[in-house]
């Protein structure tokens, strides 16, 4: 799946508040097509990592750059996918899922194609005329799914998405997700301190530090899809990168 | 689920008329069964001068005349305000500085009521129609400005957030995040305000009218005419009922979202 071409390159990322040390010197690259999990504690400086790369923060030292060149949000195509529910109260399913494309100004006759095709892709027909409200839990994090990969992101950034839902619905949108990554070929990088889900879902996955964090191990993850959490091999996997975070 | 909520609303108006009608038994009863009667007309005698006025001018016009005047006048002092507090609470609730300019005056001017301003409305606009307007713009802006306010204080940052990650301008936020997501605030200040505004007519009816349901109550308390003081205040409830079902009629349809019923 992935390539060789470098798609992220965060060079000695630092980010301070005040005086407090969040984020020190971090440096990695992520890869055009890759699905990179990165796994911490808690409160370690995961979210604040991503709200760096999307320039929800500025950057106290270092750089990230995008195909080469500093992040701009209204030139990089990036979509970010939260923990908390994101969805536009007042706009029904379908047109949360234009959203983004109507912001990009993609012509009308595409948006719908679009917007039909992820709509479909999450099993959401039924509900394009339902306003959020209206849904469950795992109906609106497939919204903002769809909602994100309607605008063919070159980078699609998810914090915990899947943090509050119950075990069966994860694995269900965990599959889901994988099937539109490997059909759109968009690199993710997906944080969770959920180290099976990680297993489950990277090709490489990078282990951090408590504050101030650092990358603790960088390891690639060679399991073969689809992956079963009860294999012999798994398991050794996820007990691996337990133990690292154990050592804390 | 829309079988449920038709008979609540069902059981809703029929317990609305209930009380409407117990009201009125009530008033009848005390007025013809004790001394309160001797001072207060009976709601027949009020509705026959209230149907009458329909046909017989009261002063220079019909109820129909002093209708016109009076939702005239509270139309366009409500929708000045409506407009301006909407813009003024917005501001004030997404710029901290436009916050910590406005709002230590606006809060040192919000408990002043209408009444009290009718001396300097009058220095400032003379007695025409103007400082008619002004009354009923100052009974209603502070409710919609605070609700405004409120309503864009409250905006989700998370959607804030999701909105820039799509790329979305700051123009845009504010159109398509900002507004919509304060609106149920906004006309929940609106509804208010539009029951002040309608409220404050009897002060602005104060400067200077020959016209309008408010001065039909002056009219009727200078010449102690008690029935037409009435009929004054019966208008005045009904017709700001009415307005208060329409705006709520639009509320339901502009943020339908907001709702379960949807």
């Amino acid at each position: 799946m992935s390539e060789d071409k470098i798609k992220v390159q965060v060079t000695n990322l630092t980010k301070k508040f005040g005086d407090l040390l969040v984020l020190d010197d971090i440096s990695f690259n992520v890869k055009q097509g890759e699905f990179l999990c990165i796994v911490g504690p808690t409160g370690c400086g995961k979210t604040t990592f991503l709200n760096s790369l999307t320039k929800l923060y500025d950057l106290t030292a270092g750089e990230i750059l995008i195909n080469g060149e500093p992040v701009n949000l209204k030139k990089h195509n990036i979509a970010y996918i939260l923990q908390e529910y994101s969805t536009f109260p007042w706009l029904k399913v379908e047109e949360n899922i234009k959203y983004g494309l109507r912001i990009k100004k993609i012509p009308e006759d595409e948006v719908q194609k679009r917007a039909d095709e992820v709509i479909a892709m999450v099993g959401l027909e039924e509900f394009r005329n339902y306003y959020p409200d209206q849904l469950s839990a795992s109906m609106l994090q497939r919204v903002v799914i769809a909602r994100a990969f309607a605008v063919q992101p070159e980078l699609l950034l998810m914090d915990e998405p899947y943090g509050q839902l119950d075990i069966s619905l994860r694995f269900r949108l965990e599959d889901e997700l994988l099937k539109l990554w490997e059909k759109t070929e968009t690199t993710v990088i997906f944080i969770t301190h959920n180290i099976e889900e990680a297993v489950y879902l990277s090709e490489r996955i990078l282990v951090l530090t408590n504050k101030p964090t650092k990358i603790k191990k960088e390891l690639l993850n060679p399991l073969p899809r689809p992956r079963d959490v009860t294999s012999k091999e798994f398991v050794e996997i996820r007990n691996y990168v337990t133990d690292l975070i154990k050592w804390w | 689920m829309k079988k449920h909520f038709v008979g609540e609303k069902a059981e809703k108006t029929v317990y609305a008329i209930l009380a409407i009608a117990t009201f009125f038994l009530a008033w009848a009863f005390i007025t013809t069964f004790t001394a309160a009667g001797e001072t207060t007309p009976g709601p027949v005698e009020v509705l026959k001068l209230l149907v009458d006025s329909f046909f017989e001018p009261i002063g220079r016009f019909t109820l129909y005349g002093h209708l016109y005047y009076s939702i005239r006048r509270v139309l366009v002092g409500y929708v000045v305000a409506a407009v301006l507090g909407i813009i003024v609470g917005i501001a004030m609730g997404t710029s901290r500085y436009a916050e910590a300019i406005i709002k230590p005056i606006f809060e040192l001017i919000r408990p002043i009521p209408p009444i009290a301003w009718i001396p300097l409305v009058i220095l400032w606009f003379g007695v025409g129609e103007l400082p008619k307007y002004a009354i009923i713009f100052i009974g209603s802006f502070t409710n919609v400005t605070l609700n405004a306010y409120t309503g864009a204080q409250r905006v989700d940052p998370t959607l804030i957030g999701c909105a820039k990650m799509l790329g979305t301008s700051d123009r845009d936020i504010f159109l398509r995040v900002v507004l919509p997501s304060s609106l149920p605030q906004i006309f929940a200040g609106m509804q208010v305000a539009l029951s002040t505004a309608w409220m404050a007519v009897l002060a602005a009816e104060m400067i200077g009218a020959q016209e309008g349901c408010g001065w039909i109550i002056l009219r009727g308390s200078d010449t102690t005419n008690i029935p037409l003081v009435l009929v004054g205040m019966v208008v005045i409830g009904v017709v700001g009922l009415l307005l208060a079902t329409i705006m709520r009629m639009a509320e339901r349809r502009l943020c339908s979202w907001n709702r379960m019923d949807v």
